[in-house]
C-alpha cells in the first residue's frame, strides 16, 4: 500500500469513527427528509412534477454534499496545524503529494456518503428504481467532479492558512459566490448570464443535470456544461500535486 | 562513527537570526544535550536537522545522508517534537500503527511494532484507550514510542520532560538512556534543565540567541566554573544580571 492510501484510510477513520462525519451526515439526512416530505406529501406545497422533484433532490444533494466536502477539506491542513499534529506527519517519509492526495480522498468520502444517503429519497421521489438510478449515476458523475474540484480548492485554502477559521471562511465565501448566481432564475437566458453560468462549476453542473432529468435531453447533448466542473477538478488536483511541498508545511507561508 | 555532522547551519527569518552558524558532530550511541535558555535556537536546530525547516545557510548530514535528501533522512530519524499534539480520538495502538504504516511497514508488522513499543514505554494496558484520556506523562511516553517506530539511527527529543512531575521526568530520562544503550541510536536531547543533561548526556552544546557558546564533554565545559549551572550562566551571559 502506498503512502496516500495509508493517509486516506486513517483520515477516513478519523472522519467517520468518532469524528464529524456522522454528525454532518445526520444533519444532512434531516434536511433531505424535510424536503422529501414537502415535495411528496404536502398537498399545499406539492407543486412539483415527479421529474422536478427528483431534480430538486439532486440539486440539494449536490449543493449540500459539496458544502460538506469543502468544510471537511478546509480543515485538513490548517486544522492539523492548530491541533499540533501536523509536525508528526511531516516527520514521516510520506511524500507531501501523497499526504494531500490521501487527505483529499478522505474528504471526498463525505460527498459519497451524501450521495448514498440521498438514494432512498431519490427512490421515493422517482417512484421507482430506474428513475432513482439514473439520477444517482448522474449525480455521482457530475457531483464528484464538483466535489473534488471545490474540495481541492478548500484544501489549498487550508494549506495557505494557519487557522482553521480562515480556511473555512475562505471556502464558504467561495461557495457563496458560486452558488448565489444559480438562484437567479433569469440568469441563464441572457448571453452574459449564460456565460457566467457556464464558467461557474456549480451553476453549470446544476444546469446540466436539470437538462437531463427535467428536459429529458440526452447525456451527450449538453456536455459543454461539464467543461467547467471538469476544469475545476483537474485544475484543483493538479495545483495540489504541484504545490504540495509548499502547502504542507509546519507554518503557512514560511520555509 | 559520526551520525550527525552540521557545518555553519543557519536559519534567518527576514532580519531575525534564529540560528547562526551551528557546527558540531555527534557519534553513534551518544546522547548529546542541546542546552539553552528560551529562544536560544534549540527547536530551530532540531527542525533544521529533522528537515522540517530549510536552512538559509550551512550544510548537514544525518545518519550519513546529506541534508538535501529530506525524505531519506526522515526514514532514518525519530523525533519527539516540542509541544507535540496528539489525535485525542485515536487509541495509543492505532496512533503507533498509523506511524509505522507511514514508514512503510506492512499491516501485520505495524501491529507487532506498535505492541512492542507500547510495552517498552509501559503503555500496554492503555493500548486500546483513547489518547485524550492519557496523562501528559503518558502522552510523552507515547511520543517517544512513536519516535522509535522506524528503529531510527538518530532520535531527536525536544524538551521531552516539559510539564512532567519528578517521577515522570525520571521515567522519560530512563527511557532515553535505554534508547541510546540498547538500540545504539544517537540521541539529541533538547532541554533547559541542567540536571537532566548531567544525568543522561555524554556531550553538550550550549546555545544562546542562536549562537553556539560551547560544545564538548560536560566535564570540559564545567572545568573551571565549578558546576554546570555556573558554566551555563556564564556562557549565556546570565550571571551578569545579578
Amino acid at each position: 500500500m502506498t503512502s496516500w492510501n495509508v493517509v486516506a484510510a486513517q483520515e477516513s477513520r478519523d472522519l467517520w469513527i468518532g469524528g464529524r462525519g456522522p454528525v454532518l451526515i445526520f444533519g444532512y439526512s434531516i434536511l433531505l427528509s424535510a424536503i422529501t416530505y414537502l415535495a411528496a406529501s404536502n398537498q399545499a406545497m406539492n407543486f412539483l412534477e415527479q421529474r422536478e422533484a427528483v431534480n430538486l433532490m439532486v440539486q440539494v444533494a449536490l449543493a449540500v454534499g459539496v458544502l460538506l466536502t469543502v468544510v471537511v477539506s478546509a480543515d485538513t491542513i490548517s486544522g492539523e496545524r492548530e491541533r499540533g499534529t501536523l509536525e508528526a506527519l511531516l516527520l514521516t517519509p510520506a511524500p507531501r503529494r501523497a499526504i494531500v492526495m490521501g487527505k483529499l480522498a478522505a474528504a471526498a468520502t463525505i460527498w459519497l456518503a451524501c450521495l448514498i444517503v440521498a438514494m432512498p429519497y431519490l427512490w421515493v421521489l422517482g417512484r421507482g428504481v430506474s428513475g432513482a438510478l439514473q439520477a444517482a449515476v448522474l449525480t455521482l458523475v457530475v457531483g464528484t467532479l464538483v466535489a473534488v474540484g471545490l474540495g481541492g480548492v478548500g484544501m489549498i485554502f487550508s494549506g495557505w492558512s494557519n487557522t482553521n477559521r480562515t480556511s473555512l471562511a475562505s471556502g464558504l465565501l467561495l461557495l457563496l459566490v458560486l452558488f448565489a448566481p444559480t438562484q437567479l432564475p433569469a440568469l441563464p437566458r441572457t448571453g452574459f448570464g449564460q456565460l457566467l453560468n457556464r464558467i461557474n462549476p456549480i451553476g453549470s453542473a446544476l444546469h446540466y443535470m436539470s437538462q437531463v432529468l427535467v428536459a429529458r435531453r440526452g447525456w451527450t447533448q449538453d456536455l459543454g456544461y461539464l467543461i467547467s466542473p471538469l476544469v475545476i477538478a483537474v485544475a484543483a488536483v493538479g495545483a495540489l500535486l504541484v504545490a504540495a511541498p509548499r502547502l504542507v508545511r509546519l507554518t503557512a507561508g514560511t520555509r | 562513527m559520526t551520525t550527525i555532522e552540521a557545518s555553519g547551519l543557519s536559519k534567518r527569518y527576514g532580519a531575525r537570526t534564529a540560528l547562526d552558524g551551528l557546527t558540531f558532530t555527534a557519534d553513534t550511541g551518544e546522547v548529546i544535550g542541546l542546552l539553552g535558555p528560551n529562544g536560544a535556537g534549540k527547536t530551530t536546530a532540531i527542525r533544521l536537522l529533522t528537515t522540517i525547516l530549510e536552512p538559509t545557510g550551512g550544510t548537514f548530514t544525518v545518519a550519513g545522508i546529506p541534508g538535501d535528501q529530506p525524505q531519506r533522512i526522515r526514514q532514518r530519524i525519530g523525533v519527539l517534537p516540542e509541544s507535540a499534539g496528539y489525535p485525542g480520538r485515536q487509541s495509543g495502538a492505532e496512533y503507533l500503527r498509523y506511524a509505522a504504516r507511514l514508514f512503510g511497514r506492512s499491516r501485520p508488522d505495524a501491529r507487532t511494532a506498535a505492541e512492542r513499543l507500547l510495552a517498552d514505554v509501559g503503555l500496554s494496558e492503555r493500548a486500546g484507550t483513547r489518547i485524550a484520556t492519557y496523562s501528559r506523562g503518558m502522552k510523552q511516553r507515547l511520543g517517544i514510542a512513536r519516535a522509535l517506530v522506524n528503529d531510527p539511527a538518530v532520535v531527536f527529543l525536544d524538551e521531552p520532560t516539559s510539564g512532567l512531575d519528578p517521577a515522570g521526568q525520571g521515567e522519560i530520562l530512563a527511557t532515553i538512556s535505554d534508547v541510546a544503550r540498547r538500540r545504539g541510536a544517537t540521541v539529541v536531547l533538547s532541554t533547559h534543565t541542567l540536571t537532566e543533561v548531567e544525568q543522561v548526556c555524554d556531550n553538550l552544546l550550549i546555545l544562546d540567541r542562536g549562537k553556539l557558546r560551547a560544545a564538548g564533554p560536560i566535564a570540559e565545559i564545567v572545568a573551571g566554573a565549578g558546576s554546570l549551572s555556573s558554566a551555563f550562566l556564564h556562557l549565556t551571559g546570565q550571571d551578569s544580571h545579578d
